[in-house]
């Protein structure tokens, strides 16, 4: 089976990008590294022909910041087959009052929430992969 | 120093070092060097067409920062909205090397990778200075 891609929309405004990027990162360089791997989002929304052919058909998970949406909006448009789009958001309930940090660093409740985004995702590709 | 807002859109990119350094640069920009006065732009909303994001860059002057050689941030800011003012590729500054070496989680971030951020942090300065 082919790798399980997973993209961040890495928004730059926001802490929520960079949770989104974080635990993406986390998932393909940490938890999963054998079992998934992220794509250029800038080169996909621009086209770039190698990345599109690596994604089309492929099952992807998508994790946004902000409730446009772009990296899952992104990978249906050029083609991948998204088993699954999470926002920051989603989780966020439990994590109320928190300071998770800005759009260039993490805090300490930062980087433990996005170790639970990071979590979720990994919960999801080994669904996928029929490993539960 | 430029009076009038400044636009600076990082690619962002995920697969490689590069991205991650022009992302920090940018940010560095806006919160240290030039706050105030300097805007960033989302790169996936703005080939979206979703928000102000396209007429912004019609109507002030923007410069793009990109990963990688493919120069994605500027590609799209002309197809979509107008010449950038300035570009970068740190590509060239830092090497393709490093620029293509694998993206860095910003709790990796080492010294090195600083120093790396200040190279095109001040490329960016000569440029937003220039306007």
């Amino acid at each position: 089976m082919s790798k399980v891609k997973v993209l961040p929309c890495s928004g730059i405004g926001k802490v929520l990008g960079l949770l989104a990027r974080e635990s993406v990162l986390m998932v393909t360089q940490d938890k999963c590294p054998d079992q998934t791997e992220t794509l250029c989002l800038a080169q996909l929304v621009t086209g770039d022909d190698d990345v599109i052919n690596r994604i089309k058909g492929q099952a992807c998970i998508t994790m946004d910041g902000c409730p446009k949406q772009c990296a899952l909006k992104s990978v249906e448009a050029a083609g991948g087959q998204v088993a699954k789009s999470y926002k920051v958001a989603d989780f966020m309930r439990a994590h109320r009052g928190e300071d998770h940090g800005t759009a260039t660093a993490l805090t300490e409740d930062g980087w433990n929430y996005a170790e639970e985004l990071a979590d979720k995702m990994v919960e999801m590709v080994n669904e996928l992969r029929g490993e539960v | 120093m430029a009076e009038k807002k400044i636009g600076v859109v990082a690619c962002s990119g995920e697969e490689c070092l590069g991205g991650t350094i022009s992302r920090l640069a940018v940010r560095k920009i806006m919160e240290k060097d030039r706050p105030g006065v300097t805007t960033t732009l989302c790169l996936p909303l703005f080939i979206a067409g979703d928000g102000g994001e396209r007429e912004f860059a019609k109507n002030y002057p923007t410069i793009s920062v990109d990963g990688c050689s493919k120069c994605c941030a500027k590609r799209a800011i002309e197809k979509f909205s107008a010449e950038v003012s300035g570009s970068i590729d740190i590509e060239a500054i830092i090497g393709k090397e490093l620029a293509l070496d694998a993206p860095l989680s910003t709790r990796n971030l080492t010294e090195h990778h600083q120093k790396m951020v200040d190279q095109v942090s001040a490329e960016i300065l000569k440029i937003y200075d220039s306007l």
